[in-house]
C-alpha cells in the first residue's frame, strides 16, 4: 500500500519537472490535492517555475500542506511581479507565520520592495511582538502615504507599545487614509498629549471618517478631560461623528452635556436617538426625564426600548422621583 | 414535435480549449459526482444536469476553464 502510494507521488513529482506547462498544472493541482508532506521541497522549487499559474498553485499547495518550513520561500514570493502570486502568498502566510518568524520578517522589511514592505507591515500584526516597533517607526516617515498607513496601523496590534509620539504627529499627516489609521491606533496608546491631540482633530479635521474614528478612541480613553470637545461635536454635520461621540460621552457622564443629549434625542438618524437616549440613561440626572418621556413616541423601535431603560435607570438612581 | 431529451444550458460551462486532458480536479472535488470526461475529446463535461452551484469546481480549475452560471434567483 506505501509502495503504491509512493509510486503514485512520484508519478506526479516527475511530472511537475516536465517540460509540458499543462503537464505542471496536473501536477501542481494534484499534489495540492494529495497533501502528502513529501511533496514539500518540490513545491518550494516550483515557486520558481517559470509559469506565473504554476507558481500560484504552488503557493496554495503549500499553504495547504501548513508547514513552516515554506515561509521563508513563501516570503519571497511577496515580491513577484505577479499580483495574484503576492496576494495568495500573502493569504498563506497570515495563516502559517509564528513569533518563531519574526526576525526573518523584519529582515525582509529591510529590503527596498513597496510590496514586500507593505505585506510585512500586515504580517507582523499576526506576531503582536513590540521588538517589531524600532523596525516599524522609520516608515512613518516613508514618502509612500501606504506604508505610513500600513506601519501605524500595525502599531495597534503590538502588545506592551503603550507610549509612541511619532504616532501624534501622524494626525497632521496630508493623506486622511493616514490620518484615519492613525487616530484609531491613538487609542490604544497612553501618552499624555494623545487625549489633547485627539479632542483637537475631533473638532478641527476636515475628514468626517477621522473625526468618527477620534470619536471611537477617545471613548476608549474615557478621560472626563475630553468631554468639552466632545460636547462640541454632537453638532458635528455627519451623524456617524454624532453617534460615536454620544458613545463616547456614554463612558463619561457629565452634566454640563445634557442640553446637547436632549437636544440630540430629536436627531434626524435614529441611531443618534438612541445613543443620546442611553448617555441621558447613565447620566442619571432626573431632569432628563421630561425629555425621555416625549422619545417614547419615536418612530424607530430601538429608540423605544433604550428610552424605557433610561427612564428606568433615572428612576431607579432617585427613588423619590418614581414615588412621585 | 420531438421531445428534447438533453438540456443544452447545462450551469457548467467548461471551455474546451483551456481544459487540460490529463486533469480531474473538477470531477473530484464535485460532490455530486455530475462531472466526466468525453472519452472522445479528454475534456470534463457536466454529465449529470444536477447542480448544487457550489463552485468549487470553478475555483479548483487550475486554467480557469469552467465557468458556473448561477441562476439569477440564488445568486
Amino acid at each position: 500500500m506505501f509502495a503504491d502510494s509512493d509510486s503514485e507521488l512520484n508519478q506526479w513529482l516527475e511530472m511537475l519537472r516536465s517540460p509540458d506547462l499543462s503537464d505542471r498544472l496536473v501536477a501542481v493541482k494534484t499534489l495540492q490535492h494529495l497533501g502528502d508532506e513529501d511533496a514539500l521541497e518540490p513545491l518550494i522549487v516550483a515557486l520558481q517555475d517559470e509559469s506565473c499559474a504554476v507558481q500560484k498553485l504552488a503557493v496554495t499547495a503549500l499553504w495547504e500542506l501548513a508547514n513552516p518550513k515554506a515561509v521563508p520561500a513563501l516570503v519571497e514570493c511577496l515580491v513577484s511581479d505577479d499580483q495574484e502570486i503576492r496576494e495568495e502568498a500573502l493569504s498563506a502566510l497570515g495563516e502559517l507565520i509564528s513569533p518563531n518568524h519574526l526576525m526573518l520578517l523584519l529582515e525582509a522589511l529591510h529590503r527596498n520592495h513597496l510590496s514586500m514592505q507593505l505585506s510585512v507591515l500586515i504580517l507582523l500584526r499576526k506576531i503582536h511582538d513590540a521588538q517589531s516597533l524600532p523596525y516599524v517607526l522609520p516608515f512613518f516617515e516613508s514618502e509612500n502615504a501606504e506604508l505610513r498607513e500600513a506601519a501605524v496601523t500595525t502599531l495597534r496590534y503590538l502588545n506592551q507599545v503603550e507610549r509612541c509620539q511619532p504616532a501624534i504627529t501622524l494626525l497632521s499627516d496630508l493623506n486622511d487614509g493616514v490620518r484615519r489609521a492613525a487616530t484609531l491606533t491613538l487609542g490604544h496608546l497612553a501618552d499624555a498629549e494623545v487625549v489633547p491631540a485627539l479632542c483637537q482633530a475631533l473638532t478641527s479635521d476636515p475628514d468626517w471618517q477621522v473625526r468618527r474614528n477620534v470619536a471611537k478612541s477617545l471613548a476608549i480613553h474615557a478621560d472626563p478631560k475630553a468631554v468639552p470637545a466632545l460636547q462640541s461635536a454632537l453638532s458635528d454635520k455627519h451623524w456617524q461623528v454624532r453617534k460615536f461621540t454620544l458613545q463616547a460621552l456614554q463612558k463619561t457622564p457629565d452634566d454640563h452635556t445634557l442640553p446637547a443629549l436632549i437636544k440630540a434625542l430629536t436627531d434626524e438618524y435614529s441611531d443618534v436617538r438612541r445613543d443620546a437616549a442611553i448617555a441621558l440613561g447613565k447620566l442619571k440626572n432626573p431632569a432628563a426625564l421630561n425629555a425621555l418621556q416625549q422619545s417614547l413616541d419615536d418612530p424607530d423601535r430601538d429608540v423605544c426600548i433604550f428610552t424605557q431603560r433610561a427612564i428606568q435607570s433615572i428612576q431607579e438612581s432617585t427613588p423619590e422621583t418614581s414615588n412621585a | 414535435m420531438a421531445l428534447a431529451t438533453q438540456r443544452v444550458d447545462v450551469p457548467v460551462i467548461v471551455d474546451e480549449s483551456k481544459c487540460l486532458e490529463k486533469c480531474t480536479a473538477c470531477i473530484e472535488v464535485c460532490p455530486l459526482d455530475v462531472l466526466a470526461k468525453n472519452p472522445e475529446t479528454g475534456k470534463a463535461y457536466m454529465k449529470y444536469d444536477e447542480c448544487w452551484f457550489c463552485l468549487p469546481c470553478e475555483k479548483e480549475c487550475p486554467t480557469n476553464a469552467i465557468t458556473v452560471q448561477i441562476p439569477f434567483l440564488l445568486r
